[in-house]
Parts: structure tokens; C-alpha cells; sequence
């Protein structure tokens, strides 16, 4: 089954991969390991997940004013998310998206992408219209 | 569609040369993301730069290539060398990751502080002053009311947008190079006035006397605040005094993500309860009483004694008002032996308190007054195998123990020297 979600296109380009939905966002400081991508933040939900490959799916950012910096280290290692999923951007996120470039759908009004999309599902992010469309798993 | 004035038109075609084509080139695609019409003048900055320990990750030596690939995001090699960054935004460092003199105090070799005076000198070059401080607005780094900054430190960017008016959003060490060079951010967020009125109410009922109960209050707020959130603080409390609100700024900052707070009656943009949340009301009220103050101080400090050999006081950096209650408790007592005690504070503030005796006392007690960094920023080196530190932050507090093995115990400054004296800490 297939649903499809509508948000504002941040980052243009189509970009598929399996969910990583935190959310509680992910911390900047001591939020994921920059070499391996690995979520190191104490507690979280996905602690021990990486990020590599995976569509991120979060609220928005946590902490830290640098929060764009941690995942900069981590792409200039090889290591990014394939495509964004964000409910609400912030100026934290959009620095991130500007550095990482990976497609980014953002602001979804009406349905909170946290609370539809299951980590694991499969999932379709077009910048270019803003729709999200999600392969249950 | 951003809209581009004529000066950002000409910039855009190259006219400023190409490192602030780049740059305004990566703020037009931010404030594309950020879904902004426009952009607006940044006239205040401060950056990360120096030896971070994030440049690390380009194995090169070569600052052009890293500047390149870490700030600006691009492989081609931008000419940071021979190339200033915009003529009308002033721009300071911020903290660095060293004293600016004794690396081998904090655990850190001749050959990274070297690398970090040569990556300074080329920021210098550049056009960027040196201030190496979280809290620049002690040195005279002032953007007022309606002003546009943008800054790589939480604690600042809350200090100018809640009392100075001055409108800055958190957006990061890539961001603000852009700005500082381009002189442009997004016109968006806390820089249009319809987004900076409060959200949430939290009335204070505990002690609020003291720039530790501040401190406390701060991480409490910060804790309980909704993502998105801007607090106005209301209660029967004596404002803050400057050493008491910057601490207050530094914890809200720590466990939440804003950067911008009212104080009914004090902060300018929260004179009433109206004009702190634009004739809307808040979306919610909280209170902070004894207990929560209890709770977040058994969140930042350890609950057993144990010895100390590690005390650091400053965070944010000291004031000189600050140093002087340090060097006046002091005054005729010895730092236990084995015990290394450090207050950090920005250089000229350390100037000053040499040459009004306080610096005097302080190291004839066996104390240390250091420059531009603190243990946050300079890593697990600084703590060189300590069984116990002692910290008067919270910020400090909350952050240091994903970074070390040790106790970790926080109070007041008195409380602090206390342990420093006797080279424990008692519950």
C-alpha cells in the first residue's frame, strides 16, 4: 500500500531509500559518530542506527547552534542521509540541507510525516514537487 | 523566487570577487530552503574559526582547500588568503579550541597550537579581529536593537536577541561564514519580528537569587520547553544582574534550541505580557518550583563525594566582576597541591584583572586565569586523567560528562574553590 504526503520542496531531486524515523530529532553534540554515521546520542530511539543511506525522518533539529557542522564532518567522510523528511524547518535544518544537498521535503501542515512513517517503510522523496510517497514495509 | 537588491545582484555576478560570489551564492540557496523572499544585512559576526577540530576531517594542510570544502561546501579551491570578508560586517572569532598562550596547560601540543596561530593569522588577513570569546558582548561586540547578527555560540545569540533586541537565528558555523563574507542571511525567523514573541509562560517559585539559581532555572526552562518555543519568564523575582543573565542564557540554550527569551518587565520585546506575545497569549504555562530546581541540579551534578583535582570556573567566560569575588574569596589561602584551578575568561578581560591586582592573588593562591577556550572546546585533553572535576556552568556540567570517566560535580563558585581548597567535594 502507498501513501503519499504533501510538503514544500527544500532540496530538489528524487531520492528513494528505507526510513529512519527519530522523533525526537537527533542531538548536534555527540548526536551521531562523524566517521561512521552511527547515531551515538545517549537513549535515542535508533541509538546504534546509521544514517547512511537511509531517508531521515525528523520534526526538526536538536541542540546545538552547530548542528549542520556534525553532519558536514560526516558527508566529507562518505557518510550522508539519501533524502530529508521534516515536518517543521528550522534554520539549523536548513544550513544541513544546504551543506548535505541530499533532496529534502519540509513543513507537511496538515499530517506529521513522524507519526505516519514507520522506520523501515520504504520511502520516495521528490524536492522537486514536494510529495512523499511511503511503501509500508 | 529570493528577491536580490542591486548591491546583491552585482555580488551574485561577481563583482566582490568570487569567494563572496560563493557565499552569497550558498545564503540565496538557505534562504530558498527556508522558503524566505529576501534577504537582509548582517552587520555583526562572529565565527568558529582557527584550528577546529572538525577541519580535521580534510586531509590537508592546505586552509584554502579545507576553508573551501568545510565552509563553503564546494571543491573548488577558494582564495581565503588574498580575499576580505564583507567590508560592512564586523566579525570576531569565537571561542577556540586552546588558550591563547599555555597549550601545554590544557593538554595540547606545540604543533596544534601552531597550526591554530597559522589558520588565525590567515582569518586575520581576512579581515576577522580576534575577541575568542562566547560572551563577545562583554568586549564591546554590541549589535543592537533591530540589528541583523549572525553567531556560531547559543549562549550569545540568546544574550543579543533577548536583551540587546538585536535579531540572529541559530544557524550554524557554515552559515555565519557565508554571512560574515557575503553580509547577507535569510530574512527569516527570529530576523522578522513576527516570529520572536513568546509561546510559553514559565512562572518562576523557586530561589532566583544568585547566578547559579539562574543557571539552574535556565536548564530547568530549557528541559521542559516545546521544540520551537520561546519562553517569557514571569514571576515575583529582582531581575537579573548581567553575571546572573548570561548564565540563565547559556542553560536555556544547552537543553533546548532556542535563542530567544523574555523576562517580563526587563527584556525589551517583553515589556508587558502583550508585547512579549504579540496580543496572542501563550500556548502553554509551566511552572518552576523547588523540585524541578532539584531535579535539574541532580541532572548536573554526582551524588556521592569523591575527590577533586580539576576545577574550572567560567561558562560562559568571567566577567571581571566575577574574577574579582574569586580573587577576593582567595585572598591569604592555598589551592590544594595536586589540584589544577582554572577560570576562563575572554584576553583583555584577563588584562584587566592583572592590572587590578586580582590575576596577583589568584596565581599566588595557586590558580590560573585562562584565555579564549574552555574545557568543552579544548576536549578530554584539558582533563588529563582527573578523578574529579569541579564546574560552576551548567552548560559545562551538562556537556563534560559525555566527555569524561570523572565525577562530575557542579555548584556555585564559592562551592567550587571550596573543593579546590580542600581537593574534595562533600554532599
Amino acid at each position: 500500500m502507498k501513501t503519499v504526503l504533501k510538503g514544500r520542496g527544500a532540496i530538489k531531486g528524487i531520492a528513494e531509500g528505507e526510513a529512519l524515523v527519530c522523533p525526537d530529532s537527533i542531538q548536534g553534540w555527540a548526536g551521531i559518530d562523524e566517521i561512521t554515521g552511527v547515531i551515538i546520542e545517549k537513549g535515542h530511539v535508533e541509538e546504534g542506527t546509521s544514517i547512511n543511506g537511509r531517508v531521515l525522518v525528523i520534526p526538526s533539529s536538536k541542540g546545538s547552534n552547530c548542528w549542520s557542522g556534525h553532519f558536514n564532518s560526516a558527508m566529507i567522510n562518505g557518510v550522508k542521509p539519501a533524502g530529508w523528511v521534516v515536518t517543521q524547518i528550522d534554520s539549523r535544518v536548513g544550513v544541513a540541507a544546504v551543506v548535505v544537498g541530499s533532496p529534502m521535503v519540509v513543513d507537511f501542515s496538515e499530517i506529521d510525516p513522524c507519526k505516519v512513517i514507520k522506520t523501515g517503510d520504504w520511502i520516495k522523496v521528490n524536492g522537486d514537487t514536494g510529495e512523499v510517497e511511503i511503501s509500508q514495509k | 523566487m529570493v528577491k536580490l537588491t542591486d548591491n546583491e545582484k552585482n555580488i551574485l555576478r561577481g563583482g566582490k570577487g568570487r569567494l563572496q560570489q560563493k557565499a552569497l551564492e550558498n545564503i540565496i540557496r538557505y534562504a530558498e530552503v527556508l522558503g524566505a523572499e529576501e534577504l537582509c544585512r548582517v552587520t555583526k559576526a562572529t565565527l568558529g574559526l582557527g584550528a577546529q577540530p572538525y577541519l580535521n576531517h580534510i586531509q590537508s594542510d592546505d586552509y584554502n582547500k579545507i576553508f573551501s570544502r568545510v565552509y563553503m561546501c564546494t571543491d573548488e579551491v577558494l582564495d581565503i588568503n588574498h580575499n576580505k570578508f564583507s567590508e560592512s560586517c564586523f566579525c570576531v572569532t569565537c571561542t577556540e579550541n586552546c588558550d591563547s598562550e599555555d597549550y601545554e596547560e590544557v593538554g595540547l601540543t606545540k604543533e596544534y597550537f601552531d597550526k591554530n596561530s597559522r589558520f588565525l593569522e590567515i582569518a586575520r588577513a581576512a579581515g576577522v579581529s580576534m575577541a575568542s570569546t562566547c560572551a563577545p558582548y562583554l568586549l564591546g561586540w554590541l549589535p543592537l536593537k533591530g540589528e541583523h547578527f549572525v553567531t556560531t555560540e547559543s549562549s550569545n545569540a540568546m544574550f543579543c536577541n533577548s536583551l540587546l533586541g538585536a535579531c540572529g537565528n541559530p544557524d550554524g558555523v557554515e552559515a555565519a561564514a557565508w554571512s560574515a563574507i557575503c553580509g547577507r542571511t535569510p530574512k527569516w525567523g527570529l530576523h522578522c519580528a513576527e516570529n520572536r514573541y513568546a509561546t510559553h509562560e514559565f512562572k518562576i517559585e523557586c530561589s532566583a537569587q544568585s547566578a547559579m539559581d539562574w543557571d539552574v532555572i535556565g536548564y530547568t526552562i530549557g528541559r521542559i520547553l516545546p521544540a520551537g518555543g520561546i519562553p517569557v519568564i514571569t514571576g515575583d523575582f529582582g531581575y537579573p544582574t548581567i553575571v546572573e543573565v548570561k548564565q540563565l542564557f547559556a542553560s536555556i540554550a544547552t537543553t533546548s534550541g532556542a535563542v530567544m527569551c523574555h523576562i517580563l518587565g526587563m527584556t525589551p520585546e517583553g515589556q508587558t505580557m502583550d508585547m512579549a506575545t504579540g496580543g496572542r497569549g501563550v500556548a502553554g504555562t509551566f511552572n518552576v518550583n523547588e523540585e524541578d530546581y532539584k531535579e535539574s541540579l541532580a541532572m548536573l551534578c554526582d551524588d556521592t563525594p569523591g575527590p577533586v583535582d580539576f576545577v574550572s570556573l567560567g561558562c560562559p567566560h568571567y566577567t571581571l566582576e566575577e574574577i574579582q569575588d574569586v580573587a577576593n574569596y582567595l585572598l591569604g589561602k592555598n589551592i590544594m597541591k595536586g589540584v589544577r584551578f582554572h577560570i576562563w575568561t575572554a584576553y583583555p578581560i584577563k588584562e584587566m584583572a592583572r592590572v587590578s591586582g586580582h590575576l596577583n592573588v589568584i596565581e599566588n593562591a595557586g590558580g590560573r586565569i585562562m584565555t579564549s577556550s574552555c574545557p568543552i572546546m579544548v576536549g578530554e585533553s584539558i582533563m588529563k586523567g582527573s578523578r574529579g572535576v569541579a564546574l560552576d556552568g551548567a552548560k559545562q556540567a551538562h556537556y563534560i560528562r559525555s566527555m569524561t570517566n570523572a565525577a562530575v560535580y557542579y555548584g556555585d563558585k564559592y562551592r567550587c574553590i571550596d573543593a579546590a581548597l580542600s581537593g574534595k567535594w562533600d554532599i
